[in-house]
């Protein structure tokens, strides 16, 4: 009796035991396996300062008829005593702000080192006038967008030949040449993209500089597409290719060098804008402005076309000179 | 022995306990009581007191043995682990930090290089490249569990592959003579300065503060394991003093011998422990805390001269880097090469073999300055081309490039000097820990022995 109880007892216990193991086992949340690389989303690095969108889509204000654009008449080439040209001769250097990124018209040849493209050829032109060469009296700087007028208005440059368009803003700060080139804005997509205009680009990004005419117009859409704001136009052509913006849009030079740079891009749709480029100078030297004018005049008569021929030729149809108007 | 003890203290008088009437868990739990009710009746008679003396001073040995040898095998492995891995782990996260900055700062050089980009740049960056990878390797091996060194390696092995595709975009456009190679460049170098180096000076901080954290570890005092062998040397006399009073004789051999091997342990402990206390705080003073001093000035040097070469390649839009050059360069040293990191670094190796490497930079810094001067008035003239020279070839008469390499030069060989010093300390700190840890063990088993040798001796005496 007694041992029939004890071998109860010991059965009872290993059912028991067995039921709490299996019961251990069975249930509870073993919880998750580890994550081997918990990563979220990764993305391209974007250039430095971009906006994305942009915090202010204020540019360089259009090219309205609000004020009288027309530049100071030419005053010759030659160097009077006292003038401002006198001073930039005996300093030994011209100093002109210029872009190093933009293709055609302003870049560093990284065969050469130097920089290169229309408006650099129009900066040797007034050097040359003044120093009668264009050799080792030319100091570079280059600047971004948002400091064309802030360098003027600080005199830390003489000129600023930099894809400027002449605007009744700007020129309530700084004094404008006659206007050299005339581009117009355009938009610059993916070939495979189906946007053919800017119109089309409602809700996509699109990219401009800082400060430039192209960004408010982007932003003044009626499709509202997203304005994205950068330093330099290289910097929007580096995310259109990292595919962090969906087009760019500004003057079709720009965009031209943008696309000769890259065989998968395209620009589309027709010029929407008309941009009188003119070449940036302090607003107290008038003197300057007569004399830069009349070394373009010089400039329209020949050496623009070789310019034009050299950068522009085969990327955008045939031009001529813009004429000068003059108060 | 021990139940033998107890039996002769005890002898039958009591009457046995009611076993039938309690049992199963109530029996088990009244077990404690019984024994400590037992040990107090036979406590109360000399024999049996002197059993319970000896059991207690037997199991004091084995505890102290037991917890000195944990403790002082502990600290071994502590000194160990600051040579194998600690300071490994720093100098990596150093590595890291200084191949990243080097890699950034060549690229920059290379995109100012006219036409083929000199094989010599090619090579340092590639070099870079892989040692950065290998020591982040190294630098991640040991960032397990410990969050913010795991977070900072997350980010560098994430972007490091980022920054060498965007690197590349840029050599190819480069070679196109295309503009956005220096547009994928700046963003190179944007994300380089932005997120990526500082994860590296973050991780070499964390690397560095462990690696002084540890250090302070094995310099502690083991106070606990100090206390349980001097309170078993006070029991040992107190019952030696004791045995002479009831028994009148002087010397009971066992516990002579136990006594002996306590105050063995406990001297050769405290002679162990304090000279390898003193070393491993030798390898922090010679040899850690000069690396790290070294090793701030040399992340100051290479962000200035990374500074240097992106100012140049701004191209007149440099003046937040040139200002960051300034307040870089006069924390390293003013620009008579006196103060700053370099002169700290050179007051704290006085006297040391690392003295005339460190005097050595203070030269090649002032050099190195009067050339970064000499650059910026090139620049400031018009001469672009000319500072370009000097600034990155370092063929070039008194450039800039030459006096920064050698002035990394002399500061690596005065960060291996300190290296050399502390891995010497260390590894002196080791071995003063020698058969410590077994030998304590053994001592504290012949003081048992001793004890129970001792008192058994005088319990026979009551038979």
């Amino acid at each position: 009796m007694r041992t029939l109880t004890t071998r109860g007892t010991r059965v009872t216990f290993a059912a028991l035991a067995t039921g709490i193991a299996l019961v251990a086992a069975g249930c509870g949340s073993a919880g998750k396996p580890i994550e081997p690389a918990p990563v979220g989303a990764a993305g391209r690095p974007l250039p430095a300062n971009a906006e994305v969108p942009a915090k202010s889509a204020g540019g360089g204000g259009a090219a309205d008829a609000s004020c009288d654009t027309r530049s100071t008449a030419p005053t010759g080439t030659s160097v009077t005593a006292g003038s401002t040209m006198a001073k930039i001769k005996s300093r030994g250097q011209l100093i002109a702000g210029v872009d190093q990124t933009t293709y055609l018209f302003g870049f560093r040849n990284p065969t050469t080192g130097e920089l290169e493209g229309f408006d650099i050829d129009m900066v040797k032109q007034i050097a040359k006038a003044i120093f009668g060469t264009d050799q080792g009296t030319i100091r570079y700087r280059a600047i971004p967008s948002s400091q064309r007028i802030p360098v003027l208005k600080n005199h830390e440059v003489d000129v600023v030949v930099r894809t400027m368009s002449i605007t009744c803003d700007r020129l309530k700060d700084i004094n404008f040449s006659s206007k050299y080139y005339v581009a117009g804005q355009r938009v610059l997509v993916n070939k495979n993209s189906p946007a053919k205009k800017l119109g089309d680009l409602g809700g996509k990004k699109v990219c401009a500089t800082k400060s430039s005419t192209s960004l408010p117009r982007i932003a003044a859409e009626a499709a509202k597409p997203v304005p994205v704001a950068v330093d330099n136009w290289s910097d929007c052509l580096v995310m259109l290719q990292q595919g962090q913006v969906d087009a760019v849009s500004t003057d079709d030079v720009i965009l031209a060098g943008m696309a000769a740079q890259d065989p998968t891009l395209q620009v589309v749709g027709d010029r929407f804008s008309t941009e009188n480029y003119g070449i940036g100078i302090p607003k107290d030297q008038t003197d300057m402005v007569g004399f830069v004018n009349s070394v373009l005049d010089t400039v329209r008569a020949g050496p623009w076309r070789d310019s034009y021929n050299s950068w522009l030729t085969g990327k955008l149809p045939p031009a001529d000179p813009p004429q000068g108007e003059y108060k | 022995m021990t139940s033998t003890a107890t039996r002769t203290g005890s002898p039958g008088g009591t009457e046995s306990p009611p076993a039938d009437s309690r049992s199963g868990l109530a029996g088990l739990l009244d077990l404690p009581a019984a024994a400590v009710r037992g040990i107090a009746r036979s406590a109360a008679k000399t024999p049996g007191r002197l059993s319970v003396i000896a059991v207690g001073l037997v199991l004091l040995s084995l505890l102290t043995g037991l917890v000195g040898t944990i403790v002082i095998g502990d600290r071994k492995d502590t000194i160990n682990d600051l040579i194998d891995h600690r300071e490994p782990l720093a100098a990596a996260s150093q590595q890291v930090y200084r191949s990243l900055s080097d890699a950034d700062a060549t690229a920059a050089s290379a995109f100012l290089s006219i036409g083929t980009e000199p094989p010599e740049l090619r090579q340092r960056y590639d070099t870079d490249i892989a040692q950065a990878g290998a020591a982040l390797a190294k630098a991640a091996s040991d960032s397990a569990g410990v969050d913010d060194a795991a977070a900072q390696v997350a980010v560098l092995s994430q972007q490091l592959p980022v920054y060498t595709g965007v690197v590349e975009t840029a050599r190819a456009n480069n070679r196109l003579g295309y503009p956005a190679g220096g547009a994928y460049l700046r963003e190179a170098s944007e994300l380089m300065r932005s997120k990526i180096l500082p994860a590296a000076q973050d991780l070499y901080r964390i690397d560095t503060e462990r690696l002084a954290e540890e250090q302070d570890d094995a310099t502690a005092v083991p106070w606990f394991t100090t206390l349980l062998v001097l309170a078993l040397v006070a029991a040992l006399v107190v019952t030696q003093v004791y045995l002479t009073r009831r028994t009148n004789r002087v010397l009971n051999i066992g516990l002579v011998v136990a006594t002996g091997a306590v105050v063995l342990a406990l001297l050769w402990g405290a002679v162990a422990v304090v000279v390898q206390g003193v070393l491993v705080g030798n390898g922090a003073d010679d040899g850690s805390k000069q690396v790290d001093q070294l090793v701030r000035a040399r992340i100051a040097a290479l962000q200035a001269r990374t500074d240097e070469t992106l100012t140049l390649v701004a191209r007149g839009e440099g003046g937040a880097y040139e200002k960051d050059f300034m307040v870089l360069a006069s924390a390293l040293a003013k620009t008579d090469g006196t103060g700053g990191l370099l002169g700290e670094a050179k007051d704290m190796t006085a006297g040391q073999d690392s003295a005339a490497h460190v005097e050595a930079a203070i030269k090649d810094a002032k050099a190195w300055f009067a050339a970064h001067g000499e650059v910026r008035k090139r620049d400031d003239t018009g001469d672009y081309n000319g500072a370009v020279t000097l600034a990155i070839d370092p063929k070039a008469e008194g450039s800039a490039a030459a006096a920064f390499t050698r002035l990394d030069g002399n500061l690596v060989a005065a960060i291996d000097v300190g290296r050399q010093a502390f891995l010497d300390a260390t590894r002196g700190a080791d071995r003063a820990l020698t058969l410590l840890a077994p030998g304590f063990a053994v001592l504290a088993v012949v003081a048992a022995a001793g004890v129970t040798m001792g008192i058994r001796e005088r319990l026979r005496e009551y038979r």
